[in-house]
């Protein structure tokens, strides 16, 4: 576990008093009023930018398994708040809370990643800009 | 007593600490910073010079005044971890009274584009980041600074700008492009840097506002302190607006980081999205 310094820590919650923000209004292209919470099997993970996405398998109540694509932040923020490529690993199963695509496609902007097996939280926040 | 065997691991461990500390130059000491008697940076030290006497811009930068966060306003994310942008980057506008003076066909087109939500934003197409854009982006700028040449380096899209301190003239009606062709000269401590040349379709921020070619740019930088770096910009492009506006963007140091490339188009994805939503609305 890497150790965090007591200035990092400040400089962590100063950032977390600031709204991230995007290459793109996120109002744009996803919908508050389509809240998401799907949970699934990581199939995939894109640590790409402008943003990070990754993609998981939800089991449908009929049984029907879809494949979602989750957008989050870039991947210089989530580095520089101390994240990486390997914290999300595939067959991996995770609770997703976001907002829907607007084009009502399996896409959805994360608005925070769990870890099912332990419940802990995956990076924490993405982007929003102006809505 | 501790064997040899521990002690050889312990020896071993505390050796090995800095070198994992270091590991990524995202957290890299910066050298030559101010100390205080504590030890942490003055940020409010004297800034440094270069060998001519004149202040020293080099650097990583970022800007000081940040978009605010409402945790209970999110509706798509939480309150970032992204290191965040500055109000300005969405509206150069946002301080003035009524907002920023658009000839009329200028403000026709805000209009359409605050409708559109800025989608059609050469930013979302992972165009370049025209100035003075990268001054208010949550995106670091490093300042490389010599006497002669001063070159703004961007992580996004790897780009790049060159302000030339060496006395050459003004490029008159050059070809139209991104960055412009930038001059430079000394009053005092403030480098004034003299921009022209731009592309006849520039976005200057997320809600649209244009500029083309006839806008030049003029911008006073001063670095107050080592922690500071002060920019007045100057906009002046008579076609566009109704008379010359100026606004502030300051600037604070990023220490013990360095830049990472963020190359756009590595895997774009909402450009096509955004547009097929607009199609079917």
């Amino acid at each position: 576990m890497k150790r965090i310094s007591i200035p990092a820590l400040l400089l962590g919650m100063l950032a977390a008093a600031v709204c991230a923000y995007a290459h793109h209004s996120f109002a744009a292209e996803f919908d508050a009023n389509k809240p998401v919470n799907i949970t699934g099997a990581v199939t995939k993970v894109e640590w790409q930018n402008p943003h990070v996405w990754f993609y998981i398998d939800v089991k449908e109540a009929s049984g029907k398994v879809t494949n979602w694509g989750v957008e989050m932040g870039s991947p210089n923020g989530l580095m520089r708040a101390g994240w990486d490529r390997n914290v999300m690993k595939t067959g991996e199963i995770v609770t997703v809370e976001g907002s829907r695509a607007k084009d009502d496609s399996n896409n959805a902007n994360a608005r925070s990643v769990t870890l099912a097996s332990t419940g802990k939280r995956l990076f924490a926040a993405s982007s929003q800009g102006q809505q | 007593m501790i064997s040899t065997a521990r002690r050889t691991v312990l020896i071993v461990l505390i050796c090995a600490a800095p070198i994992v500390g270091f590991a990524q130059w995202l957290h890299y000491p910066t050298a030559g910073v101010p100390k205080k008697a504590d030890g942490s940076p003055n940020l409010t030290g004297p800034a440094p010079r270069m060998a001519d006497g004149k202040p020293d811009f080099s650097g990583i930068w970022h800007t000081a005044r940040l978009i605010p966060c409402n945790p209970d306003g999110n509706k798509f994310i939480d309150c970032g971890t992204e290191i965040g942008g500055s109000p300005l980057a969405l509206d150069l506008g946002t301080d003035m009274s009524g907002g920023l003076p658009y000839q009329p066909w200028a403000a026709a087109l805000m209009k359409q584009r605050k409708a559109d939500r800025g989608i059609d934003d050469p930013h979302v197409r992972c165009l370049p980041d025209n100035p003075p854009r990268p001054w208010v982006m949550p995106h670091l700028v490093k300042a490389v600074h010599t006497p002669k040449l001063l070159v703004l380096l961007y992580e996004v899209n790897a780009m790049y700008r060159q302000i030339f301190v060496d006395g050459r003239p003004p490029l008159v009606n050059p070809n139209p492009s991104w960055n412009g062709y930038s001059t430079a000269k000394w009053e005092g401590d403030t480098l004034v840097v003299q921009t022209n040349g731009f592309r006849d379709d520039l976005w200057i921020d997320m809600a649209g506002s244009p500029m083309g070619e006839a806008g030049a740019i003029t911008e006073r930088m001063r670095r107050p302190n080592y922690g500071t770096l002060e920019l007045e910009i100057t906009i002046n492009d008579p076609k566009t607006y109704t008379r010359p506006w100026t606004v502030k963007m300051v600037q604070k140091i990023e220490l013990d980081t360095e830049l990472i490339d963020e190359i756009c188009l590595e895997n774009e994805k909402s450009y096509q999205r955004l547009q097929a939503v607009r199609q079917k609305n």
